[in-house]
């Protein structure tokens, strides 16, 4: 650990570039599109349709979920309902980024609107002083990554053979480099802890919706989260 | 073939919900910023989200895994410890996933 001073300053250069940190994200992001966009066109929608899916919509879980639903004709508020379910983790995105985000009324709300599981691990992990532009071209980016896959996957359809088995690792690689950037700065490793307990509870009790069960756990957890006075002093 | 106007109507719906999920602490942020606890699950959050994203994606690859999790766990133990090493994530990350590759292909192909 190095000494940290007790007024951190954002560094001068970031530890983290934003472009490196979306590269991860296009390794997933662009074979994930693909997947969902083979799945919808083979469903029976137009390729458009999957592009627009994932250009209004942009919540990878709930595309994929509402695949089978929609072609199955299901009644629009049930879909809405299940999209409600399978989202509302996001909720709990913004509460650790209220200060983070740009002021700026376009660069806040395009934000908000890209506010995926992955692009809220790279918002969290860059430098407080992190300019609004650079925010927004990492979220622009991601969101480009899972729409260029979208229609690739659309367009190639029943020809897409994806030969290696396993490249989509690089989310989970992404979200344990994130981890340990998280773990570094944080005041202790309780969070840690207390989400590996609460995801194995919530797997326990529920397995089909243990993310948000955990998420709610933690979130439980938190709210009993002793105050510190000095939170960034780390020893 | 799918109705194109009942799929945009559905597309709409779920743009919409997934919107008002992602904005609704943005919204009630004047409200929210004045409550110590939220500042305190702001310190807390980050951390343990980060951690049940990770647990929960590897969960979801080694259950799509026929030989196990031993791949997903020696993969993972990689990154952790590379990142933790050298702290250059792209490096972490390919190592990470050209391992976890390699290890599903020759379980596949032999």
């Amino acid at each position: 650990m190095s000494a940290t001073p007790s007024n951190p300053q954002p560094p001068a250069t970031p530890p983290i570039s934003v472009l490196s940190l979306s590269v991860p994200v296009a390794m997933g992001y662009i074979p994930l599109g693909m997947v969902f966009g083979f799945l919808f066109v083979q469903a029976g929608a137009p390729w458009w349709l999957a592009v627009t899916a994932s250009v209004w919509v942009f919540a990878g879980a709930s595309q994929f979920m509402m695949v089978p639903m929609l072609a199955a004709g299901l009644p629009v508020a049930s879909i809405a309902l299940a999209t409600l379910v399978v989202n509302l983790r996001h909720v709990f995105y913004g509460l650790s980024l209220l200060h983070k985000l740009p002021h700026q009324p376009w660069a806040r709300w395009y934000l908000v609107f890209a506010l995926t599981d992955e692009t809220y691990s790279v918002l969290t992990t860059l430098p407080g002083g992190t300019r609004a532009g650079q925010m927004v071209t990492v979220a622009l980016l991601n969101q480009g990554w899972w729409v260029l896959g979208t229609l690739l996957g659309a367009v190639i359809g029943a020809q897409a053979q994806i030969a290696l088995v396993g490249l989509d690792f690089a989310l989970a690689a992404l979200f344990a480099v994130l981890a340990v950037e998280q773990w570094r700065s944080a005041e202790s490793s309780a969070p840690l802890w207390v989400a590996v307990v609460s995801y194995a509870v919530a797997w326990a009790l529920v397995p089909q919706q243990a993310l948000l069960v955990a998420i709610a756990l933690s979130v439980c957890a938190g709210l009993f989260w002793p105050k510190s006075t000095h939170a960034e002093v780390a020893p | 073939m799918i109705d194109t106007s009942y799929a945009l109507g559905v597309l709409a719906a779920m743009a919409a919900v997934t919107f008002g999920l992602r904005a609704l602490p943005f919204l009630a942020a004047r409200f929210l910023q004045s409550h110590p606890l939220v500042q305190r699950l702001g310190r807390f959050l980050p951390l343990a989200i980060m951690t049940l994203l990770l647990v929960h994606t590897l969960v979801g690859s080694a259950r799509e895994n026929p030989s196990g999790p031993w791949a997903e766990l020696a993969a993972v133990a990689t990154v952790v410890a590379l990142q933790r090493w050298r702290r250059q994530p792209l490096l972490s990350i390919l190592a990470g996933t050209a391992l976890y590759v390699a290890l599903r292909n020759i379980g596949i192909s032999s």
